[in-house]
């Protein structure tokens, strides 16, 4: 070991000093967000001149709303997460099946594609005319009734479902594959039942993930505004923000507008408030080492292949048709597509504004975790909630709100096209950091006490901690979330419409001039290459992340120190990685 | 200095050169070419300045003869460009906004930001007489339901027939709140059944297979998947259909009571940089030069008579009756029309 003398040679950024950098940068990032948010509604608020809170109340339709927004977020939420539960045991337990990267790509994917799209694909295959009903058509009954679950509250639910299952999923799966190796080779030693592993295993490590998780989905189903209207079959079923559209766009009630902002803004925070308070304890098992070699476990043999079968074909069922019904109506289009200059150069537009939304986004959620974790390690549990609780400000704010918030506030600096992209780029990097955040939670505050306790003494500190420590732990998620950020913006149409923009077209923006002029044709191309562009993204990011690094610790050099359950074990290439 | 060259050293100075010229490859070249020729601002709606709609081959036709640059910047809709003109107010930089309908003119009006156009109207043929000196019809249209024929071979001839048709014939309609065609139709039948107008939504009702929030989730997720053989869109699509995709399939159904028009107006700003400039676009806008970019890139008919020019598609589309509430009527009474449509609606 080295004396401790020593590191006061050391450059400043691998010092102990370094380690307070954390708290003032998080404290940028905090006050960004809360700028950019609170701002808006802000900007709003002062322009009405006279709030009446009462006016909520007289309003007969409010409640009405709020009440079946209600009813179909809890019931999409409730649905997302418990089947998104069920895929991620299922996922962990089979490491190794054909087609399993491609399934997690699709799942990747669902949540991302917008939400015109997914209307077209699920309409395709729910729809009257759509493929499940030819399918029924098949069955003995032989009933003449078309389905007409997709119009109504099950339709709303289905697309809440489809949009949200996978990610949650998703979320659940990186927590189970972050147990520490040590626990999965004692599980297959002792042959547990698959009651005794979800009771030791698997419910530990997934339980943190949940009132946040909750909290996120719930959020997204109480602001889903054309899933909502169009698969609701008439104005009973709404959201807050048809009202909001109305206030805001063709009455200009100012205050309308911000009074039902700030409902919604209550009623989300609220939420999130009561789901940091519910996950607020350090998860119960720190992320470790992922596990050396495949684990042969016994409560994955026999008939219980059929039943994981089964979860993994329902979930197959659940996402690939929608997405094919997409890609087969856009195969007719791509010949013109080749040839049109024009796409690529909106794929290349809205490829570099997706890379500065994804890079903003993980680089805010990173210092939003790290500040936070640093405060609730030195017991300053609320305002590190507090801190965590800004990231999510974005999404429960109606981006109607903030787009005209910010246009006011920013009105007369709005000069040049160039600076109405950057304030998108700004918005969409903001709006993906609750993805991001929920992402990389597990990652960032992976330093258990003593791992951290021998760090110290061994003064391993600031960027060396960074560099040796986190980041190994942090590569993988790192890489998710930069995806999920980057594939938000690129199919993100709300933001851009909100700024107004120059003719040169982003992705979504042609995608919405083509159907606005009856080229279905060509739409259907655009959209089958925006979903292309979503794989690569996916892909390439996780290709690039999924080599072991360089430097990984060798067999036997460090073991006694024990800080090798903070990083990558060595002993063995990661097979437990997503791909087989 | 003027605007364009100032805009092109405020952009030149910040970060991300690569960034910039490939957002903005439509600015600079022009700039290059000469940098001292003003530019014309005019605010719009997306599908007007798509590659294949009718900005392109207005934009060259005017910069042709106007030694300028026309800079069309494009917002989501109509009612974005007047959200952008309330907000901007004064300082607004357009000098020309296009795509303010019937329905959003009174709103416009009161923002006291309009100047009058002073164009000659005797050019104009609209199914009406129009004699506004601040808002210039450009195209117009009928709100009417298409229908695939192939399923539906013999489509409802009037409103009455809809609403007694077999509860099995559906149609998807937009939200009023949230749609342009949506509130069309709300006003048409308001037009068509006046007091009773609650009435007929409640018959209506059960033939309404699902209320989209805009008019491209309604046509283009449900209609073209063929959920429903009808949709609520405008009586021109069909000429679309028959000229590009080469189908007969899709036509409007021509109801007996008459229907709903749409036109579409340009305005200039008073407070412009270029009302020299302004003032020649508008009087450009009736020229045929602009109206034979309508038909085809926007899928409207033109406010003026293109004669011999006008696609032959359009001489096969329905020409029933048409009606207008005013401007005023509208601005006066779209709200409690939609609380009376929601009341008749809602469960």
């Amino acid at each position: 070991m080295r004396p401790v003398t020593e590191c006061h040679h050391q450059p400043w950024w691998r010092r102990a000093e370094a380690n307070r950098l954390i708290l003032p940068a998080a404290l940028v990032a905090v006050l960004l967000v809360a700028a950019v948010g609170l701002g808006s509604l802000g900007a709003l608020l002062m322009q009405a001149p006279n709030m009446d809170v009462s006016r909520l109340w007289q309003e007969p339709w409010l409640s009405a709303i709020l009440r079946f927004t209600l009813l179909q977020a809890s019931l999409s939420t409730l649905l997302s997460l418990g089947g998104g539960v069920l895929v991620a045991v299922v996922l962990a337990r089979r490491p190794v099946f054909p087609g399993r990267s491609l399934l997690l790509r699709v799942m990747e994917m669902s949540l991302v594609i917008p939400s015109l799209l997914a209307l077209f694909g699920l309409v395709a295959v729910h729809g009257r005319q759509g493929w499940a009903a030819s399918l029924l058509d098949y069955l003995p009954p032989g009933g003449t009734s078309s389905p007409a679950y997709l119009y109504g509250l099950s339709g709303i639910v289905l697309a809440h479902v489809f949009f949200n299952l996978p990610l949650s999923a998703r979320v659940m799966l990186q927590a189970l594959e972050q147990a520490p190796s040590a626990h999965w080779r004692l599980v297959a030693q002792l042959g547990l039942s698959r009651g005794s592993v979800w009771r030791t295993l698997e419910w530990p490590q997934i339980r943190p993930l949940l009132p946040r998780l909750a909290a996120l989905v719930f959020t997204l189903c109480f602001t889903s505004f054309a899933i909502v209207m169009t698969l609701g079959g008439g104005p009973g079923s709404s959201t807050l923000e048809v009202a909001l559209y109305q206030a805001l766009k063709y009455d200009y009630d100012l205050a309308l507008a911000a009074l039902l902002a700030m409902t919604q803004l209550l009623i989300c925070l609220g939420l999130w408030a009561l789901a940091m308070k519910a996950g607020s304890h350090a998860p119960l098992v720190v992320a470790g080492g992922t596990v050396a070699g495949p684990v042969s476990r016994r409560d994955a043999h026999g008939w219980r292949r059929l039943s994981d079968a089964v979860v993994v074909l329902g979930l197959v069922g659940l996402l690939l048709p929608p997405l094919l019904a997409i890609v087969v109506a856009g195969l007719g289009g791509v010949p013109d597509l080749l040839g049109d200059g024009g796409i690529w150069l909106a794929a290349l537009r809205s490829l570099a504004m997706a890379s500065g939304a994804g890079l903003g986004a993980v680089m805010l959620a990173l210092l939003l975790l790290a500040g936070s974790s640093h405060l609730r390690q030195h017991g300053r549990g609320l305002l590190a909630s507090l801190i965590e609780g800004s990231g999510q400000l974005i999404l429960v704010l109606p981006a109607l709100v903030l787009g005209t918030g910010l246009f006011m506030l920013l009105r007369p600096g709005l000069g040049s096209d160039l600076q109405g992209y950057a304030l998108v780029v700004l918005v969409n990097a903001l709006m993906a950091l609750p993805f991001a955040m929920q992402v990389l939670r597990a990652a960032v505050t992976g330093l258990s006490g003593a791992q951290r306790r021998l760090a110290d003494q061994l003064a391993v500190h600031g960027w060396s901690r960074l560099r040796w420590l986190i980041w190994p732990n942090l590569r993988r998620p790192l890489a998710l979330a930069m995806a999920y950020g980057m594939t938000l913006s690129l199919g993100d149409f709300s933001v851009i419409a909100l700024f107004g923009s120059p003719s040169a077209p982003t992705l979504p923006m042609l995608l919405y001039q083509q159907l606005g002029s009856y080229r279905w044709q060509s739409a259907a191309a655009t959209a089958l290459l925006l979903l292309v562009l979503v794989v690569l993204v996916f892909a390439v990011l996780s290709a690039l992340t999924r080599k072991l690094p360089r430097y990984v610790w060798r067999p036997g050099s460090v073991d006694t120190t024990g800080l090798t359950s903070g990083g990558e074990t060595a002993t063995a290439p990661a097979t437990r990685e997503e791909e087989p | 200095m003027n605007l364009s060259t100032f805009k092109a050293r405020k952009a030149s100075m910040l970060p991300g050169l690569c960034l910039s010229l490939l957002l903005m490859e439509s600015a600079t070249p022009a700039l290059a070419e000469d940098g001292e020729r003003p530019t014309l601002t005019v605010y719009t709606y997306e599908s007007f300045v798509a590659e294949w709609g009718p900005g392109p081959g207005v934009e060259k036709a005017f910069e042709a003869q106007c030694r300028c640059d026309l800079n069309f910047v494009s917002l989501g809709g109509g009612v974005d460009i007047l959200q952008r003109l309330r907000l901007e107010g004064d300082s607004t930089q357009a000098d020309v906004v296009l795509g303010l309908d019937m329905n959003l003119i009174e709103e416009a009006r009161r923002l006291e930001l309009l100047a009058p156009h002073g164009v000659d109207l005797t050019p104009l043929d609209l199914p009406i007489s129009w004699n506004d000196d601040t808002f210039l019809p450009y195209d117009w249209g009928r709100f009417a339901f298409i229908y695939d024929s192939e399923v539906l071979p013999e489509p409802p001839k009037s409103f009455e027939e809809l609403l007694d048709a077999p509860e099995d014939l559906k149609v998807i309609i937009s939200d009023p709140r949230t749609s342009v065609p949506g509130l069309g139709l709300l006003l048409w039948i308001k037009h068509v059944y006046g007091d009773q107008a609650d009435e007929a939504w409640q018959r209506l009702q059960p033939h309404i297979l699902t209320v989209a929030s805009g008019w491209s989730q309604a046509y283009f997720s449900l209609f073209m998947n063929g959920e429903a053989p009808m949709v609520l869109s405008y009586s021109t699509s069909p000429a679309y259909h028959m000229a590009v995709d080469e189908t007969d399939r899709y036509q409007a159904a021509e109801f007996s009571e008459g229907h709903y028009l749409q036109i579409e107006t340009a305005a200039m700003l008073a407070g412009s940089e270029h009302p020299e400039l302004a003032q020649q676009f508008m009087d450009f806008v009736l020229s045929k030069d602009f109206q034979r970019e309508i038909p085809l890139g926007n899928v409207m008919y033109p406010a003026i008579d293109l004669g011999d020019e006008l696609p032959e598609v359009f001489g096969r589309l329905i020409d029933p009756g048409s009606f207008t509430f005013s401007p005023q009527e509208v601005s006066a009474n779209r709200q409690s029309w939609i609380r009376e449509w929601l009341n008749a609606t809602s469960h």
